[in-house]
Parts: C-alpha cells; sequence; structure tokens
C-alpha cells in the first residue's frame, strides 16, 4: 500500500453468533491507533463481506468467530476473494479457534489468527507491520 | 426506629478511626496503588460502624423472607433448602442434548437447564442460508416440534423444573410454544409444569443481535404475549428472566447489570397492567438472572441491593401486595467473560469463588461454568467437574448453615448502599429517556455497553486489571491439559428431518396456521395463544419468525 494513507480494515462477524464484545473493542482499537475502520456489524454473509471489502477498497479483512464455525466460513471467504481477484486484500482472524485449526486456516492464506486473551496491541502491532512491507 | 448503634459511640469510633488511619495505617511509600470494585467504586481500608450508622435496621435490612427482602427472599433460606443444582447443557441435534440432560440428572443435577444453538435463538432453521455454519453450535438445534419432543424423551417434565434458554423473545415465541404443545401432547397438563423460558427484548435487540431483527418494540411486545399466555395457563411457570447475566458478559458494570434488569422488568409490568392484568397476577412469576463476576464482595452486595430496589419498586410504584411479587429471585451463572483460554484448569479455582459469592448473597440457582468454556462448549469431563464444584459447595463448606452470612459486615452493607446508589442514578436516567425500550431503540444501551466493554479491555492491557495467565504469569509454549469438544454433525440431520418432514405435514394445515399467525399479528392479539397451536401442525420456527417478520418489519441496530 502506498504511504501516507491511512489503512482501511473491514471488520465483520460472519454467522449467527452473536457474541460481538470483542470485536468491537478489536474495531474501537484499531480505530484509536489510527486506522480507517470499517465496522461491517454482526451476521454479514461470506459473499457480503467480500464484496464489502472490495467496494471499500479496504487493506485488511478481521473476522471474529466465536461459534466454532471458523473452518467453514474462512475457507469461503478465502475462495471468494479469489474468484474476484481480491487475493492481495489482508485476511486475519480472531476468536474461539483452537490451537490444532491454526495451520489449517492459515496454509488457506490467512496472515494471522488472534485466539482469546490476545492484547489489541498485538493486532495493531501485525497490521502495522504487515500492511507496511 | 432501629438505628445500628449508639450516636455517642460512634462519634468515639469515628474519632478513633481517624486516628488509627492517621497515625498507624501506613500505605507503601510511593505506591499510588488504587483500591477500588470491579465496577469502579472507591474501597476505604477499613470500614466501621460508622459507614452503616445512617442505616435503620428493620428498614433496610429487615429478617429473611420478610421486607424489604435484602437478607434473602425465603425465611428459612438454603437451612430449608438448598439452591438448584442447574447445569447448562445443549449442542448438536436434539438427539445428542437429551442424552446429555439424562447425564446430568444421572450424576444428581436437580433441574434441566437448555441452551439453543445460534439458528434456533435468532429464529433461523438449520437448513437457512444464514444458519447452515452455525447450526448445533452453542446450543441445541430445534426446528420444529418434533425436535422437541425428542430432546425431553425419558424425562419427567411434570416432576423436573426445566429452564429453557430461550434469550430472543422470537425464539421464545416458538420455542417455548413447542415445549408447552408438546407437554399437552404428552398429556402432561400445563399448570404441572414448571421452569422457565428466559425471553428477554434486550437479548435480541441489544445484547445478541441477529440479521433481520424485529424493531425494539414488536421484540418486547413478543416478550409481554408469553408472559400473559403464562400468567393465564402455565401458572406455576416463570415466563421470564430478565438476563442481566449476559448484559455483563457483553460489558456492563454491576450497577448497569441491575438497573438494566430492573428497567427491563418495570416496562413488562406497566405494559402488563396496561394490558388489564392486575400487578400480583404475574409479578411473582418474574425471574431474573444475574452474572458471579470477579470482584467477590462487589457481587454479594449487588444482590443485596437488586432485592431492596426491587422491593421498593414492586411496593411503591405498582402498589403490589402478594409478598411473592416483592421478592427477587434470581438464578447466577458465573462469569464466563472472566474465564481464560490461558491455564484452562485455574477456571476451577474462578468459578468456584464466583460461585461462592452467589450464594453468599442469597441466589435461588447456580450454574457453574466449565473450565473449557474459553476454548470450546464443555466436554463431559468440564461440565461433571463444574457440577462437583456446586456439590462441594453445597455439602462441605458449610456456607449454608446460617442466613445471609455477610449481613452486618461494615464493609458489604456500605457496597450493597453504593450498588443500590448508583442503580438508582441510572433507573433515574432511564426513566428520564422514557423507559428501557426507547433507551433500546436510540441506542443508548448499546453505548453504554460498548464504552463499559471497551474500558474493561484497556484496563487488562494497561497491567490496571490482573488476570493470572493472561496479563501475569503467562506460560510460554503451554501445553493445553484439556481435551476440546467437538460438536457433532447436525446440519445433515436437521436437514434430513426438515425434509421428510416438509413432505410428511399437510400443506393446508401449515398455510392456515401461519395466516393465523399473521392474521394475530394484524389484529394485535397475544401470539402465544396462536403459535402454541400452530406448531402442533409442524410449522418450522423459521416459517414463524418470517411470518412475524413479514408483518412487523425488521431493524438495523445501531453500531458502536
Amino acid at each position: 500500500m502506498s504511504r501516507g494513507r491511512k489503512k482501511r480494515i473491514l471488520i465483520a462477524k460472519p454467522g449467527l453468533d452473536g457474541h460481538d464484545r470483542g470485536v468491537k473493542v478489536v474495531a474501537r482499537a484499531l480505530r484509536n491507533a489510527g486506522m480507517e475502520v470499517i465496522y461491517a456489524g454482526l451476521h454479514q454473509t461470506p459473499l457480503q463481506i467480500v464484496s464489502a471489502a472490495i467496494d471499500e477498497d479496504v487493506d485488511a479483512i478481521g473476522l471474529s468467530i466465536l461459534s466454532g464455525a471458523h473452518n467453514t466460513i474462512f475457507p469461503k471467504i478465502m475462495s471468494f476473494l479469489k474468484d474476484r481477484g481480491a487475493s492481495d486484500i489482508l485476511v486475519f482472524g480472531g476468536g474461539t479457534i483452537p490451537k490444532k485449526d491454526l495451520e489449517n486456516l492459515k496454509s488457506l492464506g490467512i496472515g494471522e489468527i488472534f485466539t482469546t486473551g490476545t492484547d489489541t496491541r498485538a493486532i495493531i502491532d501485525y497490521l502495522n507491520t504487515t500492511l507496511e512491507r | 426506629m432501629s438505628r445500628l448503634f449508639d450516636k455517642n459511640a460512634i462519634e468515639d469510633i469515628d474519632r478513633e478511626k481517624d486516628q488509627w488511619q492517621k497515625e498507624i495505617y501506613q500505605p507503601a511509600e510511593g505506591e499510588e496503588k488504587v483500591f477500588e470494585t470491579l465496577s469502579g467504586i472507591p474501597v476505604e481500608p477499613l470500614y466501621t460502624p460508622a459507614h452503616t450508622a445512617g442505616m435503620d435496621y428493620l428498614n433496610d435490612l429487615g429478617f429473611p423472607g420478610q421486607e424489604p427482602y435484602v437478607r434473602g427472599v425465603y425465611p428459612t433460606m438454603y437451612r430449608g433448602r438448598t439452591w438448584t443444582l442447574r447445569q447448562l447443557a445443549g449442542f448438536g441435534p436434539a438427539e445428542e442434548t437429551n442424552k446429555r440432560y439424562k447425564f446430568l440428572l444421572k450424576e444428581g443435577a436437580t433441574g434441566i437447564n437448555g441452551v439453543f444453538d445460534y439458528p434456533t435463538l435468532r429464529g433461523f432453521d438449520s437448513t437457512d442460508p444464514f444458519a447452515r455454519a452455525d447450526a448445533g453450535r452453542g446450543g441445541v438445534a430445534i426446528d420444529t416440534i418434533e425436535d422437541m419432543r425428542i430432546l425431553f424423551e425419558g424425562i419427567p417434565i411434570d416432576k423436573i423444573s426445566t429452564s429453557l434458554v430461550t434469550c430472543q423473545p422470537i425464539c421464545n415465541i416458538s420455542v417455548q410454544s413447542m415445549y408447552f404443545a408438546s407437554a399437552e401432547m404428552r398429556n402432561v397438563p400445563l399448570d404441572k409444569l414448571t421452569g422457565t423460558s428466559q425471553n428477554d427484548f434486550l437479548m435480541e435487540t441489544v445484547i445478541t443481535v441477529a440479521p433481520e431483527l424485529l424493531p425494539p418494540r414488536f421484540s418486547f411486545k413478543l416478550s409481554c404475549d408469553a408472559i400473559e399466555y403464562c400468567t393465564k395457563h402455565v401458572p406455576r411457570w416463570n415466563p421470564i428472566s430478565f438476563a442481566g447475566y449476559n448484559y455483563r458478559e457483553s460489558g456492563c458494570s454491576a450497577a448497569q447489570e441491575v438497573a438494566f434488569v430492573i428497567a427491563n422488568a418495570t416496562a413488562c409490568s406497566e405494559e402488563l397492567i396496561l394490558r388489564g392484568l392486575e400487578v400480583d397476577s404475574f409479578a411473582p412469576r418474574l425471574s431474573f438472572f444475574l452474572s458471579a463476576h470477579n470482584d467477590f464482595f462487589e457481587e454479594i452486595a449487588k444482590y443485596r441491593a437488586a432485592r431492596r430496589i426491587w422491593f421498593h419498586i414492586m411496593k411503591e410504584r405498582f402498589g403490589a401486595k402478594d409478598p411473592r411479587s416483592l421478592r427477587l429471585r434470581f438464578h447466577v451463572q458465573t462469569a464466563g467473560v472472566a474465564l481464560t483460554a490461558q491455564q484452562p484448569l485455574n477456571n476451577i479455582s474462578r468459578a468456584a469463588y464466583h460461585a461462592l459469592s452467589a450464594v453468599l448473597g442469597g441466589a435461588q440457582s447456580v450454574h457453574i461454568d466449565g473450565y473449557d468454556e474459553a476454548l470450546c462448549t464443555p466436554t463431559e469431563l468440564s461440565s461433571l467437574t463444574a457440577l462437583r464444584t456446586n456439590q462441594i459447595l453445597q455439602l462441605e463448606t458449610r456456607a449454608t448453615n446460617t442466613i445471609d452470612p455477610l449481613g452486618g459486615s461494615y464493609f458489604v452493607e456500605t457496597l450493597t448502599n453504593k450498588v443500590e446508589e448508583e442503580t438508582l442514578r441510572l433507573l433515574d436516567e432511564i426513566d428520564g429517556m422514557g423507559g428501557i425500550v426507547k433507551a433500546a431503540a436510540t441506542g443508548w444501551i448499546h453505548k453504554e455497553i460498548s464504552n463499559s466493554a471497551y474500558e474493561y479491555q484497556q484496563a487488562i492491557e494497561s497491567g490496571k486489571m490482573p488476570i493470572v495467565g493472561v496479563n501475569c504469569y503467562q506460560m510460554e509454549e503451554e501445553e493445553l491439559p484439556v481435551d476440546l469438544f467437538q460438536v457433532p454433525e447436525t446440519l445433515q440431520i436437521q436437514e434430513q428431518k426438515l425434509k421428510r418432514i416438509k413432505n410428511e405435514r399437510n400443506g393446508s394445515h401449515v398455510r392456515e396456521a401461519l395466516d393465523a399467525v399473521a392474521r394475530c399479528c394484524e389484529q394485535d392479539g397475544n401470539l402465544m395463544e396462536v403459535i402454541v397451536e400452530s406448531v402442533k401442525s409442524r410449522v418450522t420456527q423459521g416459517e414463524i419468525s418470517q411470518t412475524l417478520k413479514g408483518s412487523y418489519g425488521t431493524w438495523e441496530p445501531p453500531l458502536f
């Protein structure tokens, strides 16, 4: 991404799980760290999320999943991004995701998964470092 | 007048205490430690009779089972009957959850506490495009009355009390109707049923929102329809459980938790009275659901304050006369948000402290969280350990020997007064906005909760709030000592069931049933009266929800 432009991050919570305390805290923390956050709210379908990310020309998509549906939802997002030729958008995520699933999710091209108990500063540092490359 | 202390004695104590604080009590040099409760109430180094000197024993505390019920809602409390061991359970298809219920009952649970999956809670069938990835997750999947029949097969629902965690009114209006209708089909009369449903409109419009939400006032209407229905037909059922627990989980402080449940209960009472019901016909069955969080004494104070506030509102604002209307009865769940994914076995100790505060605060029933809940749905082992923790508390600690053992503690009484004060301030603010339904519709509550949640996270990240294993005493490369629960295959099973049911059922009966629901919306009738009949023709929960949304429209909640 070009230097000087604010990082644009789409934050979304796909699926029907309504536990949105974490995703709202992360959205606010990124905003306070100077990023432009588009909070797509809850319950977007994978296709809606990908369309919104492309329309909003974001640098990254952050997804929160606490229901255990990550192994279904993340692959869908990645394949829709590929179909739309938007694989350059960084995808990261967080939530109640067991360690044993991390390797598989990362092999799909997901940049990072932040599990329960993560400090928001770790997410900010990760985005600052990764998106500056 | 029954002042706690003699005026001269108080003056002496106050003088001596000042001297003690100046000359004897020496805080560590240079250390600017802040002492406050989890919700930010300042805490002094020592409490003495002077702090409670303004209290009047008979008016402000009284006796258990008597006004103002601060010391307990029942005369004998746990000496008569201990709290119900009500462990939450639900996952996958009904067949699997039925087995878990039977397991918990066999191991000594004394009530059922059934939780539903995300699609069921939000009013969708398992096969809905919004729902498919979440079928069977977070609870048990219920699409039609057949699932409800399977869920309680072989369980004596006329003898055991059942809590249905139907959080959202859009879920409750169908799922509770299915429970009642299937009881009728088992020849269990409705007046024999005991239990509780959650049915809280704030859950639908603020706490865990869904796509295509009903506008707050219609969600509130559904909630009141269920209360009215139960008042008339299911007299031993608690038709609502104001879900302060969940408000707290999403970020509220202790006082916000109490203020929001009481404002909600006040609004329901006003609505039911407008519908022509006597306050004493429904108020005895309003029940509450509160959290037990990390601040041990603040939680105890919270339960005691909530009882006093509810008593005054019921008596003075609504003129209730039946003592049962004046008692705030509550179920407690230990705080899930306080559990950590790191070093998960530590959660056994955390939840035990949480539960002890609930019991010292006079809870009517207690669920203790599984140690693995920050990681997955509880396994059989973690559920069993939680149940045993509850039994140890009940049988070994002797915390149950006397009633309200912390009553009269200078600190606990002062804290009770402080929580009460802050709660009353919030209740005034909500009243000024025109009540809780408006406060939800304008997004005020969303914002309050969101702000508190952010502050909490900041407190953890700054290290101001130590959490063992998270921001102190962390362990590198920790090996997880627990097995993770795998949700059994659900979507395929529900898909097959729905396909078969849709083939078997009588199409014209289904259309008539759904037309009756739509007509009832138009005529502003009581929807539960209609839906209890509708579900018998095996209409699905999703079909009923879609009909309601067709009539009432949908609402986009404010985002903060």
